[in-house]
């Protein structure tokens, strides 16, 4: 605490004040950041005056949805409801589940092809090219685009959009775990006379592993929600039901409940998958847990 | 010459002089064997296979046949929806990443120090962030009628869970020292937050609120298509009619400004942060 006040103390000439930093740039920044959101504001065609129908309809659909969620699950429409939205939610995991497991197995080998100490230039270049290329694609547009002419409307090619859309963040994380190694054990393995093929088994994967690992868990936390996109395009899963219940006559009890599912289960698989994550990366080596707790979640899309 | 030097001898070697090969956990075969079994549950589950990339290429082969044969001019004739899509995304950023900071402040310990409304706040943040953007989209339509507005008001929520999250979590981390300061200073509940915690935090702040823009962009286009308004209507009215060529066109635009939008937040970024 009293570092920071004693160096100043010393390189400080009573008197002699340095300038403040020049405030322009920020300034020109600033109006030209405001000019944009102002100029979004008046251009966009949105019925504004709509806002004040908000408060009163969201508290009338929720009441509605509070009656569909407190009355007795064991009678017969409820049962039924809650049911049926287990059993699509239960669909939405399997798909994000082999969606993560096809991402996983596919961005394993691309990330070694796209970390900088590994491959040769030419070949990164080109790998990282096609990762950020898939990241830019939302995975819907790869379920519109390729998957439901092929497979036709269903989980399996949810599962195989999501597993698509994965590989692209996945093969650029791996990439980056890959690139902050430490050399010791690369260099050992060298040392030992490996071949190249045994320096990345015993010198790159076990180091790289555990936070890769932990990628790929969260991944599956954003692909649970991103089945549910899918489903509004008939690909299964709680989507497809969220989307019929709108589409029709919008049954306000019975969207409560499936939207009580989805929470209560979003929420309870997220926190099995960070105490997982946890496990994983901390594994004796406390002080990683912060590092991928912090660099893990910006950069996943 | 020296390495079959080397391998003759191992032959003679006293191998009990070798440290012991350290045994295999056995946690890592349990969670190997867990892994592959709900893989495989969940692939019969959902009838996966890969069969029809073999058998059915060609149905599929004449879809993306069209796909591949934009219709350019039609990307550039629905130019209003493609603006509306980047209006709602800065508006949805901006307002979103807004309620973010403040809603982060209640819901860490270190700015809230009532542990009964952090902990309530840090629920509400979960539960908004449980819900996948789509839920919203179909809630806010429903609420104001499709449109711009509801698609805004849906990517709103969908910003305040991710950035809400991250934020309180660094705002955890933050050191101590200067709140300590503001605490000795006399400094108020929102003085110390203003003055010892979000300079602190301002660096992450920034650059998960561009994150959450990034994403905005496509998020959009999952809300328009269920009445968000913007490209992801268009999209949704080209799909069910059919006309392949036209979302080939639409796609492939949005690959480019989604690319550019990337490139663009790269470089305020590197202003910023």
């Amino acid at each position: 605490m009293a570092r920071p006040i004693e160096s100043r103390r010393r390189t400080t000439v009573p008197g002699s004040r340095p300038q403040p930093p020049s405030k322009t740039r920020k300034t020109i920044g600033f109006v030209a950041g405001t000019a944009v959101i102002v100029a979004c504001l008046l251009l966009v065609d949105a019925r504004w005056e709509n806002l004040s129908e908000l408060p009163g309809n969201l508290g009338n659909y929720v009441s509605l949805m509070a009656d569909g969620v407190l009355s007795n699950p064991l009678e017969d429409p409820e049962t039924g409801y809650w049911q049926r939205a287990f059993e699509l939610m239960l669909e939405s995991l399997y798909m994000a589940w082999v969606g993560t497991m096809i991402g996983a197995v596919v961005s394993f080998p691309l990330g070694f092809l796209a970390a900088e100490n590994i491959s040769p230039r030419p070949v990164v270049l080109i790998v990282r090219q096609i990762l950020n290329a898939i990241r830019a694609i939302p995975e819907l547009i790869f379920a519109i685009a390729v998957m439901l002419p092929i497979f036709g409307f269903g989980p399996a090619a949810g599962a195989l959009a999501l597993g698509v859309g994965s590989v692209g963040t996945l093969g650029k994380l791996t990439a980056e775990v890959i690139e902050g190694i430490d050399r010791g054990p690369v260099e050992a393995a060298r040392a030992t006379g490996a071949r190249q093929l045994q320096i990345l088994r015993w010198g790159v994967v076990p180091q790289a592993l555990p936070e890769v690992v932990a990628f790929w868990l969260y991944r599956f936390e954003i692909n649970i929600r991103a089945s549910a996109i899918l489903g509004v395009l008939a690909a299964g899963g709680i989507g497809s039901l969220l989307s019929q219940l709108f589409a029709g006559t919008r049954q306000w009890d019975r969207i409560g409940i499936t939207l009580v599912v989805i929470i209560v289960v979003t929420i309870v698989v997220d926190l099995i998958s960070a105490a997982v994550r946890h496990r994983i990366i901390s594994g004796g080596k406390q002080q990683l847990v912060e590092v991928a707790e912090t660099s893990s979640i910006p950069a996943a899309s | 010459m020296s390495v079959q030097v080397a391998s003759t001898a191992v032959g003679q070697v006293d191998r009990s002089a070798w440290p012991r090969k350290p045994r295999p956990r056995w946690s890592l075969w349990f969670g190997l064997v867990v892994v592959v079994a709900i893989t495989v549950w969940s692939m019969i589950s959902i009838e996966f296979t890969l069969a029809p990339l073999f058998t059915d290429l060609t149905r599929g082969a004449e879809i993306l046949e069209r796909f591949f044969d934009p219709n350019w001019e039609f990307a550039w004739r629905i130019r209003d929806a493609w603006m509306e899509t980047l209006y709602i995304a800065v508006i949805a950023a901006v307002v979103g990443n807004g309620v973010a900071l403040f809603l982060s402040m209640l819901a860490s310990k270190i700015t809230n120090p009532n542990t009964v409304v952090y902990q309530g706040f840090k629920t509400i943040l979960s539960v908004v962030r449980s819900l996948p953007d789509i839920a919203y989209g179909l809630i806010f339509a429903a609420a104001v009628g499709n449109g711009a507005l509801a698609g805004i008001l849906a990517l709103i929520m969908f910003n305040i869970g991710i950035n809400a999250k991250l934020t309180s979590e660094t705002i955890d981390a933050v050191d101590v020292g200067p709140l300590e300061a503001a605490d000795a200073a006399g400094g108020s509940r929102i003085q110390r937050a203003w003055s010892a915690v979000v300079p602190q935090i301002l660096p992450n702040y920034t650059s998960y609120s561009l994150y959450v823009f990034e994403l905005n962009i496509r998020a959009s286009v999952v809300i328009g298509i269920v009445g968000g308004g913007g490209i992801g209507q268009v999209i949704r009215v080209q799909l069910n009619q059919f006309q392949y060529e036209n979302l080939g066109a639409v796609i492939f635009a949005l690959f480019v400004v989604v690319f550019l939008l990337d490139r663009v937040s790269v470089w305020i970024r590197r202003r910023l942060v």
